[in-house]
């Protein structure tokens, strides 16, 4: 079978993404399947200059970085290197939240995701919105990137939410699969950092009820998840990352203000109350006694 | 004439001039810059936790780790339990070790006319970041060391798991890298250009191709970021004093490009692995450096050597972990009290990373990164080299100079933060 | 036929409700609570298996009852201080006009944790009353109207003061109707709550 090529072009980014596509188990299989025409680390046939000065042939283009008009490669601005390409490939995936959403490099001046500006539609490149996959995340998860490749490969249908997230992997929530969700579930909200016990939802900032994305349904580096290790959730999948005060849970009166995606704040409180009366023992105590 | 010289995380233009036809000054150029420092003003300390790994997709666990460093200098009585400092002493090794193996398999090698092998530099790399992981929950981009200890608790059954990841990674180095028990031990530059293995091969090429005196500078070395295993100080000619200050490190703008000079007495220094090992006095790297001065091959030698210094190190490391220690102490006083100022200095992977902050009524008010790229290319004027630049006069092509500036591991993006 | 069930249902509450409000909760025994209903005690059974079950099943009800006339107050657009002022207007008018059913609470509820420490743990039982009251406090907040802080520190100037109200009431210590002091209790709350 023939190989897809693939234009990684990099705008205003950290190279956080491609590093993290590096951690795909499986890139081996990978590259007899897709060739690179450029990557930032990979070798590739074109330099950065030949892909700016003409159109190479490309299937599939994926844009790493948040996008400014003034933001230049080889002295092409990024803008019209994008446009050139976005024309001729069947589809362009943005990799990473920079890329969809402007992330935190999104936070300077006239700084955005290709097609949002953290929620709000840019035009820019409207008339490519049909064509465009968003896999947020910063870093992307490698597998989600890697699958959703070879999905466009095999021209497959890939159901979208209305950020052009896969519902595959975006459909879940970051809480979905914490090895922490009893501590979530009973009410428990003693979290003390350094333990395996406890939710950081209530006291510590954890976003995870209401952030889209697979982190623990698919492991990090197969072994774990920041929620698992203890780390807050940061809510990077989403267009508004980064919010503030990331390691503090905004309240009011006590009562978290964001609340699990969906779930009427008449509902949470009603069953926050109910499971609050009970103390469950097993949950109070250390996992592991001595 | 002018060159754009890319995948170094991303670009930089070098203009190279010649006299006699050979390089005479080379001017460096970054064409760009994210503004991290304005991000973080006004914002939260320990957001800096969540924004500075984002500086670098390579190295940005060393940026978490002097952004705590700096944020926990704010304090006067802070405690943390030598758990946590060994967990991110171990998390930061393994970082560099996994960018050792990307920079050598995939810049070094296809720059001496190799296929680039990605699988060598991504199977060992895959091993690190997971060992990462394992205690910050996944890597890149973790910010699991926070202001009191980490976040984690690691038990007997982790630690196991962790020394199966150093164990198959020291068993990957003594397959391709240097297929040798000894290497390790070595103390002779002789010896290793006898061995077999990926680094033996290269060296072996340099000789070959006439290279081993490329790429000297002034021979001037300097380190910050002491630990249990890096000493900080400065070389000078296999000359090393420990006693250097931060006090005397200048940042200063270049008016032609976007990364900033840093200097120390006014002087520049070269920073990385070869620093390391020079003020470390490893005794491989000293013999080499003896025997062909601060050359590519010294550096490529350092480099490597550090894998393997690194991997034993911190299986020592894991061993004396006390895991009755407490991962996290809570701090005296909340962040968002605090009005006072704090700086750290890390070694990151390519050398001495510094970060500044000064917190004001709980916010921060500046914050300045001094990465270790800046500190080698720093571009002087004619009469006043930068270490890379110093490193590539006299050569006669270009793309030997751009192997040489290669060797510095360049990293664009830190530079341009 | 379950409607006509549920309306008994409601019957019987509403008289045991008058009849500990008069004779106390201990002093009331089923049979009499059986008689006031012009119902067997074996019948009786079939709706309450006993006494515990039914003081549980009352405080459930008054919770109920409160929180829906509270929910019609937090989902008026209008602001936290007007909010402020019917949550307390509904309040007296109910220890006004149904004064069973605050004093059931205040002096049952309250007075007899023992009686509903199963299957009434905590606020399970008074839940609804709880959550609008939480949802009041937190809308206010987070419209910047109302102070941030723990949240039974407010809910316990808020309670304890109508409750103390209603309790004067009831102790006959109160010079003039609850009405009239509904301006200045709803302002001082307001007052202690507010940014």
């Amino acid at each position: 079978m023939k190989k897809t090529r693939v234009l990684w072009l990099s705008a205003i980014s950290c190279n956080g993404n491609t590093h993290s596509f590096l951690n795909y188990p499986y890139l081996e299989q990978f590259l007899s399947d897709f060739e690179f025409i450029y990557h930032p680390v990979l070798e590739s046939d074109y330099s950065l200059e030949d892909i700016t000065a003409c159109g190479i042939a490309c299937d599939i283009l994926l844009i790493e970085g948040a996008i400014s008009s003034e933001f230049q490669r080889a002295d092409v601005a990024i803008t019209q290197i994008i446009e050139s390409y976005a024309q001729e490939v069947k589809k362009i995936v943005t990799v990473g939240t920079c890329a969809t959403f402007g992330g935190i490099f999104g936070e300077n001046d006239n700084v955005t995701g290709l097609h949002f500006d953290k929620e709000k539609r840019t035009d820019t490149f409207e008339h490519y919105f049909d064509k465009t996959i968003s896999i947020s995340g910063c870093p992307i998860h490698p597998e989600v990137l890697v699958n959703t490749l070879y999905a466009i490969k095999k021209e497959l249908l890939i159901s979208v939410d209305k950020f052009l997230r896969p519902k595959e992997y975006f459909a879940y929530t970051v809480h979905n699969g914490c090895t922490r969700n009893e501590y979530f579930e009973y009410k428990i909200d003693n979290h003390k950092f350094g333990t395996l016990e406890g939710c950081m939802f209530y006291e510590h900032g954890c976003q995870a009820p209401y952030t889209q994305g697979s982190c623990n349904k698919i492991l990090w580096n197969e072994v774990n998840s920041k929620t698992r290790a203890g780390l807050p959730c940061m809510g990077c999948t989403e267009p508004t990352f980064p919010k503030q005060n990331l390691f503090h849970t905004k309240k009011n009166m006590g009562i978290p203000q964001n609340l699990p995606v969906g779930v009427a704040k008449r509902t949470y409180l009603t069953l926050a109350g109910i499971t609050k009366a009970f103390t469950i023992e097993r949950l109070e105590k250390k996992l592991f006694d001595d | 004439m002018i060159k754009l010289i890319e995948k170094i995380e991303g670009e930089a233009k070098l203009n190279f001039n010649f006299k006699d036809n050979k390089i005479d000054f080379v001017d460096i150029k970054f064409m760009s810059t994210r503004n991290i420092e304005n991000i973080l003003r006004g914002k939260s300390p320990l957001d800096a936790l969540v924004i500075n790994p984002r500086v670098c997709g390579i190295c940005g666990h060393a940026h978490l780790i002097a952004t705590v460093g700096a944020l926990e200098d704010c304090y006067d009585d802070l405690k943390i339990s030598n758990k946590a400092k060994t967990i991110r002493e171990l998390t930061l090794n393994f970082e560099l070790i996994q960018n050792h193996f990307k920079w050598f398999y995939l810049t070094m090698l296809p720059l001496f006319g190799h296929k680039q092998q990605v699988l060598k530099a991504t199977y060992p790399s895959q091993l690190m970041a997971k060992a990462i992981a394992l205690f910050g929950g996944q890597y890149p981009h973790t910010s699991y060391a926070i202001v009191g200890g980490v976040v984690c608790e690691i038990t007997e059954m982790d630690k196991i798991k962790l020394q199966h990841l150093i164990t198959e990674t020291i068993k990957f180095v003594e397959d391709n890298l240097v297929k040798s028990e000894n290497f390790s031990v070595c103390k002779n530059i002789d010896n290793v250009f006898k061995m077999e293995g990926d680094l033996p091969n290269l060296l072996r090429q340099i000789k070959e191709e006439k290279l081993l005196e490329r790429g000297k500078s002034y021979d001037r070395f300097i380190a910050f970021g002491a630990n249990s295993y890096f000493k900080k100080g400065k070389s000078l000619k296999t000359r090393v004093s420990h006693a250097i200050s931060l006090n005397y490190v200048k940042e200063s703008e270049i008016p032609s490009s976007f990364a900033k000079n840093v200097s120390y007495k006014e002087k520049y220094y070269e920073v990385g692995p070869l620093s390391r090992a020079m003020i470390n006095k490893i005794p491989l790297v000293i013999d080499a450096h003896r025997k062909y001065g601060d050359s590519i091959l010294s550096r490529i030698l350092a480099r490597v050597c550090e894998i393997s210094q690194l991997l034993e190190h911190s299986k020592k490391l894991i061993q004396a972990l006390d895991l009755s220690e407490p991962s996290f102490i809570e701090p005296p006083v909340d962040i968002s009290q605090l009005n006072a100022s704090g700086c750290s200095a890390v070694e990151a992977a390519r050398g001495t990373l510094i970060h500044k902050v000064e917190i004001e009524n709980g916010v921060i008010k500046n914050y300045e990164i001094i990465t270790p790229t800046q500190w080698n290319l720093s571009g002087g004027t004619k009469d006043k080299q930068g270490v890379s630049q110093k490193a590539m006069i006299g050569l006669s092509d270009i793309k030997t100079a751009e192997l040489v500036f290669k060797s510095f591991d360049v990293c664009s993006v830190c530079t341009t933060h | 036929m379950i409607d006509k069930k549920q309306l008994k249902k409601e019957q019987i509450i509403q008289s045991a409700l008058e009849l500990f409000a008069a004779k106390g909760f201990y002093n009331t025994t089923i049979p009499d609570i059986a008689l006031a209903v012009k119902m067997s005690v074996g019948n009786m059974y079939n709706y309450f298996t006993s006494k515990d079950v039914l003081a549980k099943e009352i405080i459930k009800y008054i919770s109920v009852y409160l929180g829906q006339k509270l929910r019609e107050i937090n989902e008026e657009d209008i602001s936290t201080k007007e909010k402020t002022r019917k949550i307390v207007e509904i309040y007296f008018k109910i220890a006004s006009l149904k004064p069973e059913m605050i004093d059931y609470f205040l002096r049952i509820y309250l007075s007899n944790r023992e009686v509903f420490k199963d299957g009434c743990e905590g606020m399970i039982c008074v839940n609804e009353f709880v959550t609008e009251i939480m949802i009041y406090f937190e809308e206010g907040v987070k419209c910047g109207d109302l102070r941030e802080q723990d949240f039974f520190s407010a809910f316990g100037l808020f309670m304890g003061y109508l409750g103390g109200m209603v309790f004067l009431k009831g102790e006959n210590i109160l010079p003039r109707e609850l009405d009239a002091y509904i301006d200045d209790i709803s302002h001082n709350i307001y007052k202690a709550l507010s940014v």
